[in-house]
């Protein structure tokens, strides 16, 4: 008995040594999963003589529920998309920027100096850029259509099974411009046919499931599924560390459009560390961190001074794209309100039935 | 004749089943030595992914957490179901209603609506009063709760089996109540105690849906870890990590029927 | 005078004895009505309120989320929520039902085994059940994945489409779930025929020709109390399953536990998870009930619900 009341005080302050560790200097990222470079993080580290505690998520909404079930106040830097961005603000989840923290901002092109979801780009600093395109297995449709019909139409692939995205904003998104309505459709009756559309796809034997970007891409590879929906930056990274699998695997803008998203970095309200995070911001905002980054992730970078230090391979597509293909890339519109209940409810039909 | 050829259907039926239960895990292991990364092709014997797991730094913070959740949870469950299912022994012949609904609370509850209901409960106590933020004390509490009921129950029983004439002869031989407790009490329910410890720290290792629920940023625990690299996309490190688990698991068996087998002789 | 000083003492006895029950279940009662009671009741309340924007409840209170969870909503109504609630069902019995029919001769077997075996047979039905959940689903997707020889195999039988696997599906949900709950079917039925009466089964043997009439009026009667006990213990937590529909149904096989967790994992709406859990509640106490009054009929007693 006497060795378990050792036990037990021993373990006790253990605890308690645990709790005093966390006051020591660190910094806790919420990051997109497989979104950054360990050197990067290790060199930052080294800098500011700081531990940085690194945690992941595969989708907006669950980083959104992260944050509203005590995340608030645990995290240093969440990295979300643009169209997530005006209801961390609303909700006051988020807290503004002290921009004369991070000179660098003066890195960052113009084009993000005042952009949509945050007008006059108080809260937010761009960390990378990308696409949502299509994937699919070259071997298995030697002939794909550059076309989400690839998805939608049984008789372009009847034999496959594929996946869409877990993101129902974006999956909703994509059944609106296979239909027509366009990506960035908001339109009740556009998502109605969309949500109907994606009913019947979904329930068709060859579906195989709703999958977050970046499990898409190792379901392809695997053979679980034949074609899907994911990022370009993960399929150019998957593709590098493992050519193998990837040899087949294709990934095309589809000709009825897509999206286009920028990811960027925020503070929450109640960091723990809001100091640290703007250093961080500051960091990565650094011309040749910020081009580290991008030739880590393979994700175009909004840096204008990492221009230079840029590889070749970012500066062609499906990273950068001709004025003709940007021209069917879209930003998923950001929704409040009885527009967000009710997109939110056809989403639920859409799964549950 | 019939009867015999009832028991060797019987006996094929049993196999088969033990096929079903043991082939997931097999592969699982099998796999976990794979050189390739693919869970369809064995491609040959490799130990790779296990050298990965050592490298990896949130695996191996994720075990101590899990560990010392388990063992810190099962301590306070101790203790404190010890106090009840002794409580319940003593005043059995009174009505206990209440208590027992309590007790059985934490068992018929669905693991999932216990998860929500203590995340939903921490986060606005954390909002009110900034106690309780979701990490590993949220988790300790969370399964301590779960694992007083079975501790109580299992000593309680042990006391229900005991010879009452025992208690007779322990009053007349310690004075104190503590003195009872100590030299008569606590080592006579030994074996309920080491059997509840065991099994409240198992059950703490198994949970996965109440620590999802209640974990925070630095307090993920090898299922929260692995549930996440299964989303992400799994790479073969996950088979490495669940093989050694199972192997845990494996030895835990070994070592209970060995345990077993001396308590029987 | 001596009476009064009796009844006096007897007095101050019961006293101390509520004292001392008092003090040995109070720190465990408490920790449980603080750290369950209360969050639960928190829940409950949460079911009541508005919906606020972005998913978390506000005031005031309303029935919203009821009525949401019924598939009344900003469209009208629509049959998604009824479709996993009864999905859930399906699954729940199916699942049910094929834990009996693997468990009941496994059970039987292992008794008219020999007495050193039976403990290390049960140990071995119950062994997969001490890893954890997540491991034992994720096993079964690297089984059943495209590809795999079971899928191939199924493949050829025709069971599904060519270059398709068994997972993800529903029937993998189904097989996930009887994995994960046979052992505990397995255990009570194995106590029920450890009890039977072999005199009863034999005077049945003797009465009625047919051994199908002597199972039938004889052993299955005395295996009811076990099988009800692990009804309850497979039912229930099945019906709230979360990890193995999630992993293995790939969207199609969604069931109310996953309704639940969505709601707040997925940030979206937490009182209709609540509202959600609520009427998970009610089926598991109406199951516990309903089991209780089953049990009792047949004479069993009470402790054989728990």
């Amino acid at each position: 008995m006497k060795t378990t009341t050792t036990m037990a005080a021993v373990l006790g302050s253990l605890l308690l040594v645990g709790g005093a560790q966390a006051q020591e200097k660190k910094l806790y990222l919420f990051n997109w999963t497989q979104y950054m470079d360990p050197e990067i993080i290790a060199a930052f580290e080294e800098k500011y003589d700081v531990d940085v505690v690194q945690n992941y998520y595969n989708s907006l909404p669950e980083m959104f529920a992260k944050l509203n079930t005590g995340g608030v106040s645990q995290y240093d830097i969440i990295v979300p998309s643009n169209y997530y961005v005006p209801r961390l603000i609303e909700t006051g989840l988020v807290q503004e920027l002290d921009k004369s923290r991070i000179p660098n901002l003066d890195n960052v092109m113009e084009q993000f100096d005042d952009p949509s979801y945050d007008p006059g780009a108080a809260y937010t600093a761009p960390y990378q850029w990308g696409v949502s395109g299509l994937v699919y297995n070259a071997a298995t449709f030697p002939d794909a259509p550059s076309s989400w019909s690839l998805m939608f139409d049984p008789e372009v692939n009847p034999s496959h099974p594929f996946a869409l995205m877990g993101d129902g904003q974006v999956t909703m998104g994509i059944g609106c411009a296979y239909l027509g309505h366009g990506y960035d459709c908001s339109d009740v009756d556009a998502w109605k046919e969309s949500a109907k559309l994606l009913l019947d796809t979904k329930n068709r034997e060859r579906f195989s499931g709703f999958v977050d970007g970046t499990p898409a891409l190792q379901q392809l590879a695997r053979g679980v599924t034949h074609a899907a929906v994911t990022y370009n930056g993960d399929y150019l990274f998957y593709k590098d560390e493992n050519p193998e699998s990837f040899a087949d695997i294709e990934f095309v803008i589809p000709e009825e459009g897509t999206e286009k998203w920028v990811d960027v970095m925020m503070i929450p309200a109640k960091a723990p560390n809001p100091d640290m995070a703007h250093n961080f911001i500051n960091f990565i905002l650094d011309a040749e961190v910020g081009a580290q980054l991008s030739n880590y992730n393979y994700y175009a970078s909004p840096n204008e001074a990492a221009k230079p230090h840029l590889d070749e391979v970012l500066t062609k597509p499906p990273v950068q794209f001709s004025d003709e293909v940007m021209q069917r890339l879209h930003f998923t519109p950001s929704l409040k309100g009885d527009k967000l209940q009710t997109f939110t409810q056809l989403w639920n039909e859409v799964q549950s039935r | 004749m019939k009867k015999r050829t009832l028991q060797r259907g019987l006996s094929g039926f049993w196999w088969l089943t033990l096929v079903f239960l043991y082939l997931p895990l097999a592969v699982v292991v099998f796999f976990s030595f794979n050189a390739a990364n693919s869970a369809a092709r064995f491609t040959g014997f490799s130990l790779r992914w296990y050298e990965r797991l050592l490298g990896n730094e949130q695996i191996i913070s994720a075990f101590w957490n899990s560990l010392v959740l388990a063992i810190v949870s099962s301590v306070i469950a101790l203790a404190i179901g010890c106090l009840i299912g002794y409580g319940m022994y003593r005043h059995r012949h009174r009505k206990l209603g209440w208590l027992i609904v309590l007790i059985y609370l934490p068992i018929v509850l669905p693991d999932i609506v216990f998860g929500i209901s203590e995340m939903a409960f921490f986060v606005s106590v954390h909002r009110h009063t900034g106690l309780l933020q979701p990490g590993l004390l949220t988790m300790i509490i969370s399964h301590v709760t779960f694992q007083i009921p079975f501790v109580a129950l299992i000593v309680y029983s042990r006391l229900v089996g005991l010879d009452p004439t025992l208690f007779e002869a322990a009053k007349d031989l310690y004075a104190t109540p503590v003195k009872r407790a100590w030299h008569f009490l606590l080592p006579t329910i030994k074996p309920a105690l080491i059997s509840a410890f065991f099994l409240s720290f198992t059950l703490s290792i198994d949970d996965f849906v109440i620590s999802f629920f209640t974990s925070g940023p630095e307090s993920a625990t090898l299922p929260i870890y692995i549930w996440g690299a299964i989303k992400k996309g799994v790479t073969p490190e996950i088979n490495a990590i669940a093989a050694l688990m199972i192997g845990a698991v494996a030895l835990a068996a070994m070592l209970s029927l060995l345990f077993n087998r001396q308590g029987q002789r | 005078m001596a009476e009064t000083l009796q009844i006096a003492f007897r007095g101050k006895a019961v006293v101390s004895e509520s004292r001392h029950l008092l003090l040995s279940v109070s720190p465990g009662a408490i920790w449980i009505v603080v750290f369950l009671v209360l969050p639960s009741l928190y829940l409950m309340a949460v079911a009541f309120m508005t919906n606020g924007p972005y998913g978390l409840p506000q005031m005031p209170l309303t029935l919203d989320a009821f009525e949401q969870l019924a598939g009344f909503g900003f469209l009208g109504w629509s049959p998604g929520n009824l479709y996993t609630l009864l999905r859930s069902l399906w699954q729940t019995f199916l699942a049910t039902v094929l834990v009996v029919i693997v468990a009941y001769p496994i059970a039987y077997y292992i008794t008219t085994c020999r007495e050193k075996w039976r403990a290390i047979m049960l140990l071995l039905v119950v062994v997969p059940s001490w890893t954890n959940q997540v491991i034992r689903t994720f096993g079964w997707m690297n089984l059943l994945a495209p590809g795999t020889p079971l899928s191939d195999a199924a493949q050829m039988l025709g069971l599904i489409p060519p270059n398709m696997g068994l997972y993800p599906s529903n029937f993998a949900v189904t097989l996930g779930l009887v994995y994960n709950f046979l052992p505990f079917m397995v255990l009570p039925l194995y106590a029920a025929f450890e009890k039977l009466d072999t005199a009863q089964v034999q005077a049945a043997q003797d009465l009625y020709a047919s051994p199908v009439r002597a199972f039938w009026h004889a052993v299955f009667p005395q295996t009811l109390p076990g099988l009800l006990a692990g009804t309850v213990l497979v039912a229930i937590p099945a019906f709230g399953m979360y990890v193995i529909p999630e992993l293995l149904g790939g969207g199609k096989g969604m069931m109310l536990g996953n309704l639940v967790a969505n709601q707040f994992a997925g940030g979206s709406n937490w009182p209709l998870g609540a509202a959600g859990a609520i009427l998970m509640l009610i089926a598991t106490f109406i199951g516990l009930f309903a089991m209780r009054r089953i049990g009792k009929r047949l004479g069993g007693g009470e402790e054989v619900v728990i």
